[in-house]
C-alpha cells in the first residue's frame, strides 16, 4: 500500500511511475469534472453530474487493488453574465448567480486495472442581492454518480510511458429537485450515462499530456408543467436533455518526488441537439448548452500524514451558447487507505 | 474482465433503446364520429353576425353538371398523386380541423409570450405593430393579448361556420365522396352537406385573424392555410368550388371581426409613464397606497393599463363585476395573510410547488387562457363534439376569458394594489412576479369564468373544472405573488363574468 498511498513519498522511489491511484488526483480529477458538471448545471443545467464523474474517471490515474479513496470538496461558482443563444448579456433579474456545491466522492480498486467510483454532491444556489426577480434560491441533494473506470493500455513508449482508459459512468437524481427552474435548478433533473476514453502520455521528467473524450447521452427530465415551447408546442411534462460531447485537453507536471502536480485544462461541451434560450427568458432544460472552459488545478500528497491528500482547483468559462460565463473555485481534501 | 467490461459497456448502450419518449406537439385523435350534425344550427344565433344567412354565397352547381363532374376528376387526381406528406397533413388535419387552428393559435402565443428586455441604457422600447419586426418584436403575446387572440379567431370561427351551416342544408350539395363510389373518404362519415366547405371557412378566417394578430407569421399561416385547403380536397370531403364558398365566408367574417377588434380600445391599453402614473396616483389618493414595479430596472409603466377599458363581449358594463376594495396594508386581515405567504414561502411542500408550476403559465408559454383551450380541446374530442359545437365551445369560453381578463384589469389599476414583494421586507418567490398590480389575480379570474363555461356546456365535467379553477388561484399564492384574497375574489369575480356569457349562450338556440 505505501506505494500508492495518495501521498506517499515511496513514489519517489519510482520515479517513472505517479501514484496509482492518488486519492486525492482521483478526486480532483472528479472534482474536476464535477465543477464542471455544477456550473454547467446550474447555468442553465445542462450539464449533468455525469459529466463529472466520468472525468474523474477519466484521470489517467488508477487505484491500487482493495485501496479506497475518499474525497470531500467544496466548489464556489458564480456568474453575472451568460450567453443567450450565443448573445453575451448580463441580467438584473438574477443580478449574480451562486452555486456553492459540497460534494462526497468515493473510490475503490476492484484490481490494479478497474476502479470503482461513488459521489454525491450537495447544491445550493441564489441570487445575490439586490434583484429584479426576487427569485427564491434552493439547496438539496443532487445527483448519485456511479462510475467504472479501465485501465485499458499501458506500455513504455519512447522516453515515458503511455495509457489508455475507458470508463463508464451513470447518474441518477437522488432528491425531487425541479430541473425546470433555471438558472437556480440543482440540477438536470434526468438519468445520465457517459462513456469516455482517455489517453494519457507521461515524460520520465514528470510532464504529462492527456486528452479525453465522452459522450454524454441524458434521458428526459419531468417539469411540473404540462406545456412548454421548444420551437413548437409540447403538450407534455417530459423535456428531452440534450446529449453532449465533451472534450479535454490538460498538460500537467509532478514536482517533489510526485507529491505535487499541476495541471493546466482547456475543455469543451457540445450539444447535440436543443433549443436556445428566448430573447429575456429564462433558459430550460431543452436548451442547447455549448461551452469552453480553461482551469489550473494543483495537488499536493503529505509525505508526514500517509494518505492525505489536498487539492485546489479554479476553472472560467470563456465562450458559451445557452451557457452562464461562470467561475469556479474549488477545494478539497482526500485520503487513502486500505479497506 | 475485459470480456465483463465488454458486455457492460454494450450493455449500457442496449439500455437506451428502451428510454426514448414519444413528446406530443399536438392533441393526438384520428377523426372520429360527431355527436350529432345539428342541421339546424344555420339558425343559431351568432355572435357579430345578426344571423347566418347575412353572408351570402353563389348558388352551388349541381353534382349532375358538367362543371362539378370536372370538378370530381379534379379531385379524382388530386387523391391519385397523393404523396407521403400529404397523406400525412390529412390525417393530421382531421374532420375537426378547428382543433388544429386553436393549436396553431396557441404555439403562436407562446412563441411571442415574451416580455421585452431593457435596452442598453436601462429604458425600455415597446412592440409596435408599426414596426413588428423591432426589437423588440411585436406582438408581446401577454395574457391579455393572448386572450383577445383566442376571442376573436373563435368568435369568427364560430360565426362562420353558422352562415356555412345555413347554406349547407339549405342547398343539401353532397361530399365528393358521396357522388362517386370511386373517390375514398379519408375520414370517418358524418352527413353533412359539402357547399360551402365548412373547413374553408375556418382555414380562411384563421389565417386571416391569427395574421393579424401575429403578422410576422404571415407566410407560415398562409402555408398552413394551403395545407388545410388541400387537405380538403384529399380527404374527398370537397371539391374546389365547395372551397371557394367556404373562403367567401371565411374571409368576410374575418374582416367583421378585425372591424371589432380595431375599435375594441385594445390599441390604447398600454399608456405612456404620464398617464401611467396619474392612474397610480389616482389609486393612492382613494386608498393611501400604490403597486410599484421593482424589477431592475424598474420598468416605467405597467402591462396594459387600460386593458380594463377594452370593449367586452357580453358584460354590458365593467363596473359590474368590479370587486370590493382589499384588505388595507397594516390592517388585521392584511397581517394574516402576510402570515400565510410567509408560511407558504418557508415550507415548499412538494404538492405547493407542484401546483405553483403547474399553473405558472408564465412568459414563454400559451398563458392561462391558453391553458383552458387546451382543456376544451380534450373535452371536444372526448365529448365528440362536431365542428360547429368545437367552434361555439371556443367562442363562448375565449369571450368569457377576454371579458374576465377585462374586468380582473379594470380591478388591478383601479385598486392597484401591491405585490407581496413590494410590501413583505425580504420577500422571496418561487414565481415570477408579472408586471402589473396584484388585485385581483388574473389567474383566478380567467380560470373561473373558462370553469365556468366549460361547467355549463360539459356538465359532466363541472366539478372537476371548477376545482381546477380553484387550484388555479391558490397556486398564485403558493408562487408567492398573489394574496389569498387576490385569488378568492378573483374565483367570484370571473364566475360573475362568465355568468353574463352563459346568459347568452343559453338563448343561441343550440341548447
Amino acid at each position: 500500500m505505501n506505494k500508492y498511498t495518495c501521498g506517499s513519498r515511496g513514489l519517489m522511489k519510482t520515479p517513472v511511475r505517479e501514484p496509482k491511484m492518488s486519492l486525492g488526483t482521483y478526486l480532483k480529477t472528479f472534482k474536476l469534472r464535477y465543477s464542471v458538471f455544477s456550473w454547467l448545471t446550474f447555468a442553465f443545467c445542462l450539464i449533468g453530474q455525469q459529466a463529472l464523474f466520468a472525468q474523474s474517471p477519466t484521470d489517467g490515474l488508477m487505484m491500487p487493488k482493495g485501496e479506497i479513496c475518499v474525497l470531500a470538496n467544496y466548489e464556489f461558482g458564480h456568474f453575472d453574465h451568460y450567453w443567450e443563444g450565443s448573445f453575451l448579456r448580463e441580467n438584473q433579474t438574477i443580478a449574480t448567480v451562486h452555486r456553492k456545491t459540497a460534494l462526497a466522492m468515493a473510490a475503490y480498486g476492484i484490481s490494479q486495472k478497474l476502479n470503482v467510483y461513488l459521489g454525491v454532491p450537495f447544491v445550493s444556489t441564489n441570487s445575490t442581492r439586490p434583484n429584479g426577480g426576487k427569485f427564491a434560491g434552493v439547496s438539496g441533494l443532487q445527483d448519485l454518480t456511479i462510475a467504472l473506470k479501465y485501465e485499458a493500455l499501458k506500455s513504455q513508449v519512447g522516453n515515458g510511458e503511455l495509457s489508455g482508459y475507458a470508463s463508464l459512468a451513470f447518474s441518477s437524481p437522488v432528491s425531487n429537485y425541479l430541473s425546470d427552474y433555471q438558472p437556480y435548478s440543482l440540477g438536470l433533473g434526468t438519468q445520465q450515462l457517459s462513456w469516455r476514453a482517455l489517453l494519457k502520455y507521461k515524460w520520465n521528467s514528470g510532464f504529462y499530456i492527456r486528452a479525453t473524450s465522452a459522450y454524454i447521452w441524458r434521458g428526459y427530465t419531468q417539469a411540473e408543467r404540462e406545456y412548454y415551447y421548444n420551437n413548437g408546442s409540447y403538450y407534455t411534462t417530459w423535456m428531452d436533455v440534450p446529449s453532449s460531447w465533451n472534450h479535454e485537453l490538460v498538460v500537467g507536471k509532478w514536482f517533489f518526488g510526485n507529491s505535487l502536480r499541476l495541471e493546466m485544462n482547456l475543455s469543451s461541451l457540445r450539444s447535440t441537439s436543443g433549443d436556445d434560450i428566448r430573447a429575456y427568458n429564462a433558459p430550460q432544460p431543452t436548451n442547447k448548452v455549448n461551452m469552453d472552459r480553461v482551469g489550473g488545478f494543483v495537488q499536493y500528497y503529505f509525505s508526514s500524514i500517509k494518505g492525505l491528500g489536498v487539492l485546489a482547483y479554479y476553472n472560467r468559462v470563456f465562450q458559451g451558447r445557452n451557457a452562464p460565463e461562470l467561475s469556479t473555485l474549488g477545494a478539497g481534501i482526500t485520503y487513502q487507505f486500505k479497506l | 474482465m475485459k470480456t465483463l467490461l465488454r458486455i457492460i459497456i454494450l450493455l449500457s448502450g442496449l439500455s437506451l433503446g428502451g428510454c426514448f419518449r414519444e413528446l406530443p406537439t399536438e392533441l393526438e385523435f384520428d377523426s372520429y364520429q360527431f355527436q350529432g350534425i345539428d342541421e339546424d344550427a344555420g339558425f343559431w344565433k351568432p355572435i357579430l353576425l345578426e344571423s347566418g344567412s347575412d353572408l351570402s354565397v353563389p348558388n352551388p352547381t349541381s353534382v349532375s353538371s358538367p362543371e362539378y363532374q370536372m370538378e370530381l376528376e379534379q379531385v379524382k387526381e388530386a387523391i391519385r398523386t397523393m404523396n407521403e406528406q400529404q397523406r400525412k397533413n390529412v390525417n393530421y388535419w382531421t374532420n375537426n380541423p378547428v382543433i388544429r387552428w386553436n393549436e396553431i393559435a396557441l404555439e403562436l402565443i407562446a412563441k411571442y409570450n415574451l416580455i421585452p428586455g431593457p435596452n442598453e441604457d436601462g429604458t425600455y422600447t415597446l412592440p409596435s405593430p408599426n414596426d413588428p419586426d423591432g426589437p423588440p418584436v411585436f406582438p408581446f403575446a401577454h395574457p391579455p393579448y393572448a386572450s383577445r387572440a383566442l376571442a376573436y379567431l373563435s368568435v369568427a370561427q364560430y360565426d362562420g361556420l353558422i352562415a356555412a351551416w345555413y347554406h349547407k342544408f339549405r342547398f343539401g350539395r353532397k361530399a365528393p365522396f358521396e357522388v362517386d363510389p370511386e373517390i375514398p373518404h379519408a375520414y370517418v362519415t358524418n352527413q353533412i352537406p359539402a357547399y360551402p366547405s365548412g373547413g374553408a371557412v375556418v382555414a380562411s378566417a384563421s389565417r386571416a385573424i391569427l395574421t393579424a394578430m401575429f403578422p410576422l407569421e404571415a407566410a407560415y399561416l398562409e402555408e398552413k392555410e394551403r395545407e388545410h385547403l388541400e387537405c380538403l380536397i384529399l380527404s374527398g370531403e370537397n371539391v374546389p368550388s365547395d372551397l371557394e364558398a367556404g373562403i367567401k365566408i371565411g374571409e368576410e367574417i374575418a374582416a367583421l371581426s378585425m372591424t371589432r377588434a380595431s375599435g375594441d380600445g385594445m390599441k390604447n391599453a398600454q399608456v405612456s409613464k404620464p398617464v401611467s402614473d396619474s392612474i397610480a396616483n389616482a389609486a393612492f389618493e382613494r386608498f393611501g397606497w400604490k403597486w410599484k414595479n421593482l424589477e431592475s430596472p424598474t420598468r416605467p409603466v405597467g402591462l396594459t393599463p387600460l386593458f380594463g377599458k377594452v370593449k367586452m363581449w357580453n358584460v354590458p358594463n365593467v363596473e359590474a363585476t368590479r370587486p370590493g376594495i382589499p384588505p388595507t396594508p397594516g390592517s388585521p386581515e392584511y397581517l394574516e395573510d402576510v402570515k400565510i405567504l410567509r408560511k407558504y414561502a418557508n415550507e415548499v411542500t412538494v404538492e405547493r410547488r407542484r401546483i405553483a408550476n403547474f399553473w405558472q403559465d408564465g412568459l414563454g408559454t400559451y398563458t392561462p387562457p391558453g391553458h383552458w383551450n387546451d382543456f376544451a380541446r380534450e373535452f371536444i374530442v372526448q365529448y365528440k363534439l362536431n365542428t360547429i359545437r368545437t367552434a361555439r365551445t371556443y367562442a363562448y369560453m375565449n369571450m368569457a376569458i377576454m371579458d374576465a381578463g377585462i374586468s380582473c384589469w379594470d380591478a388591478k389599476y383601479y385598486y392597484h394594489y401591491p405585490r407581496p414583494i413590494q410590501t413583505i421586507e425580504g420577500f422571496e418567490t418561487i414565481a415570477g412576479t408579472p408586471n402589473f398590480p396584484s388585485y385581483t389575480s388574473g389567474h383566478s379570474v380567467f380560470s373561473a369564468a373558462a370553469a365556468e363555461v366549460l361547467a355549463y356546456l360539459f356538465p359532466q365535467e363541472a366539478q372537476k373544472v371548477r376545482a381546477w379553477a380553484e387550484e388555479a388561484a391558490i397556486s398564485r399564492v403558493y408562487g408567492g405573488i398573489h394574496w389569498t384574497f387576490d385569488a378568492t375574489v378573483g374565483t367570484t369575480q370571473g364566475r360573475n363574468v362568465a355568468q353574463y356569457t352563459i346568459d347568452v349562450a343559453k338563448l343561441d338556440g343550440a341548447d
